[in-house]
């Protein structure tokens, strides 16, 4: 009998405590609603760029261009055989290519041979003593590149049998881009997981921020000539310096286990501090729609998740445009600063990449920084800090 | 009716203008006036839900009034935010920092020097007996320190006005006495604004006393002319030793010629009439002269509650 009425006084206070009863049971629809937006609403595909550097030759009177005909076939062949996941474009600069590749905007490089269309041409009339090589160029680490390389050369070869009846007469060479090659599974998450420890941030700050609250010691800080300014930088401070060391002794931690890193260790400060300077800001919302440390544990657990798992800094995640601003795609990870600080933290550590080319990333975290700022001081202003 | 209108405006610390707080469908301080003045304090005196924590979170700023206004005199001090210091009915403090640290924090934010803070900090502790606990964190003092702890971090800038909400409510004796001499010490030069519903801490602390009931002001003047004017008076019972009738009948009569309510028992007079204590020598007299031997006095004072049930009909304690 005791259990019924524990029963009816537990639901009760459940029912009285509605708002973080509804967001737990959101909790689960929302990221349902979250991974269909970043999955489901945009078509997987794979951007591959093209370098023809084919001669061609002359044959039956008349100008052939194997090169240009691959070309032709990946993309019919798409057509007919594959959904429309594979795009193509040509190129002329290998250098341009590259930069693409490194900022995400194309998957694979292929590079056809000069002697192309002479070899094969060669070995359609029986000779298959010259051999040439296909260059394919891409971020070893990168899923896109793995199936977008394993399909072009599926088709490739398809494409030389077809035309030669012969197997085997190009090679396929593999260059990888930065230290893509050399690091290992574990270098790989390492720059999700240094992120994740500013991630962890948002817990200690928007505490810091609502024990001034929950304690009511903002009544007499509202009382003083201390202004909000003052508070939020001041709280602020401590949270950055707090993850600044957290993100150091993750490093160390890191290395120590093995973590190779290229890239200077003073731009992985900066994306640090920045992302943490982000991750404060948001604090700064979740403080200002709490009252107490319980409710934000239950709040907090929505931008945490968001901020984990749909970054890349739990697991490698790719992402497909919502919309763009000025050019610029724009994601649903992207209004979270982690996916950016990720992405700088993979070209320079990983890709060795200078400071100039995270400059979009760097951008894009300031932005979003003083945006979340902006919101988390006028909303915990009014609800927290008003004086009549 | 009140002594203190005829003070001159300077004396006047601020003005609470036809004050008014609605909540949805509650009014929780109903088109309150008053002016309290400098060297006063004042007790607002009312039940629980009289009004009196709104009003004074009005008069901190913490709380929008519906309608009506708060004007403080011009103290020559630049920032209002000097002029008053604020004890909340529930101890608010920072648990992790000791005495010492909060009363220096508080006092850095209202722009004291370093120098300024320290000194008047351990000036503070001493006067409210917590020197010897300077330097032990505030979550491990006892309730009666946290209250003291709290009217430090009120006054650590030295304010003009004090406001003290319920400032003995749940205090032990010890922590009582130091509380009510300091602000007894405190309101000889500045103003202080305290509420209760205890009205002996509001007879021994205040000035004056406000009566607020519902949200609004029934009455304001000082204990002793409260007690004096409202309410049946203090209550006098002369008990005689020898009531050979005609004498002791003829004395009641003469009695109730002076007196609003003499009534008579076997060997006693009793007078109700209030500020009975300044005619007693004039009623020994009478008893003189009607050849009575007073046997002795008992006197019932008229008290503040009497003068609540006078003016409510109701009991301060219900
Ligand atoms: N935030 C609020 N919302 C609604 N009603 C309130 C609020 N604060 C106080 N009240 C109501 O206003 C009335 C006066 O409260 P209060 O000023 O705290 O009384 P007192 O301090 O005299 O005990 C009470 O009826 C109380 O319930
Ligand atoms: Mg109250």
């Amino acid at each position: 009998m005791k259990t019924f009425h524990i029963i009816l006084k537990s639901l009760k206070e459940q029912y009285r405590n509605y708002w973080v009863l509804l967001l737990t049971l959101c909790l689960g629809p929302f990221f349902i609603f979250v991974y269909y937006l970043i999955t489901e609403t945009s078509e997987t595909r794979y951007d591959i760029l093209i370098i023809n550097t084919d001669n061609g030759i002359y044959e039956h009177g008349q100008q052939v261009n194997h090169g240009k005909n691959l070309h032709t076939f990946l993309t019919s062949e798409k057509q007919e055989t594959t959904p429309a996941f594979f795009i193509f474009n040509e190129i002329k600069n290998k250098q341009e290519g590259i930069e693409k590749l490194k900022n995400k905007q194309a998957d694979a490089l292929i590079v056809i041979p000069e002697s192309f269309s002479q070899v094969l041409s060669a070995s359609k009339r029986g000779d298959s003593t010259n051999l040439t090589t296909v260059e394919f160029i891409g971020d070893l680490t990168s899923a896109d590149y793995m199936i977008s390389a394993v399909w072009v050369n599926e088709m490739l070869n398809e494409y030389i049998f077809k035309n030669t009846t012969v197997k085997k007469i190009v090679t396929v060479q593999e260059t990888p881009l930065g230290l893509s090659s050399k690091i290992s599974i574990f270098d790989m998450y390492v720059p999700g997981i240094l992120i994740i420890s500013v991630i962890m941030l948002m817990f200690t700050a928007t505490i810091a921020f609502i024990s001034e609250v929950e304690q009511k010691t903002i009544i007499r800080l509202k009382l003083s000539k201390l202004s909000a300014v003052e508070f939020l930088i001041g709280t602020s401070f401590v949270q950055l310096i707090i993850g600044i060391i957290s993100v150091v002794l993750t490093l160390i931690t890191a290395v120590l286990l093995g973590f190779k890193y290229e890239g200077s260790l003073f731009i992985l400060l900066v994306v640090a501090s920045l992302t943490s300077l982000s991750i404060i800001s948001f604090s700064l919302i979740i403080s200002a729609l709490t009252k107490s440390a319980n409710e934000v544990l239950v709040v907090g657990c929505f931008p945490m998740f968001l901020f984990m798992f749909f970054t890349g800094a739990a697991f490698p995640l790719n992402s497909k445009t919502l919309f763009t601003i000025a050019s610029y795609p724009v994601t649903v990870p992207g209004l979270m600063t982690p996916t950016h600080a990720i992405s700088a933290l993979n070209k320079t550590l990983i890709m060795n990449m200078g400071f100039s080319s995270i400059m979009p990333e760097i951008f894009s975290i300031i932005a979003l920084s003083i945006i979340y700022f902006v919101v988390g001081a006028f909303i915990f202003k009014r609800r927290h800090l008003r004086l009549t | 009716m009140d002594s203190f209108s005829n003070l001159p405006n300077q004396h006047i610390a601020l003005q609470i203008q036809n004050l008014t707080k609605r909540y949805d469908d509650i009014l929780a301080v109903n088109n309150l006036s008053i002016n309290i003045y400098r060297n006063e304090i004042l007790g607002l005196l009312g039940p629980n839900g009289a009004g009196k924590t709104t009003t004074i979170s009005m008069i901190c700023g913490l709380l929008p009034p519906s309608a009506g206004s708060i004007i403080f005199s011009d103290y020559g001090v630049k920032n209002q935010k000097l002029l008053i210091g604020y004890c909340p009915q529930e101890n608010i403090y920072y648990p992790r920092l000791t005495c010492m640290e909060q009363l220096q924090f508080i006092g850095l934010m209202y722009g004291m020097t370093s120098k300024e803070v320290q000194e008047r900090a351990n000036e503070l502790l001493k006067l409210l007996g917590l020197h010897d606990r300077a330097n032990e964190k505030a979550v491990n003092l006892s309730g009666g320190m946290k209250r003291r702890l709290n009217i430090c971090l009120a006054i650590i800038h030295n304010p003009q006005i004090l406001v003290l909400d319920e400032p003995e409510a749940g205090l032990d004796p010890q922590s009582r006495v130091l509380v009510r001499d300091f602000i007894k010490e405190f309101g000889k030069n500045k103003t202080v604004i305290l509420t209760t519903h205890n009205m002996d801490e509001a007879d021994r602390l205040a000035d004056r006393i406000a009566i607020i009931d519902h949200g609004c002001l029934l009455m304001s003047d000082t204990p002793q002319n409260l007690k004096k004017t409202i309410g049946e008076g203090d209550i006098l019972e002369v008990i005689v030793e020898n009531n050979d009738n005609i004498g002791f009948i003829n004395c009641a009569k003469q009695l109730s010629m002076h007196f609003v309510n003499v009534k008579t028992n076997a060997n006693s007079i009793l007078i109700k009439n209030p500020g009975i204590i300044e005619h007693l020598s004039a009623i020994k007299n009478m008893a003189d002269n009607f050849s009575l031997t007073i046997k002795e006095y008992k006197l019932r004072e008229n008290t503040l509650e009497d003068v609540f049930i006078h003016l409510t009909g109701r009991s301060l304690r219900q």
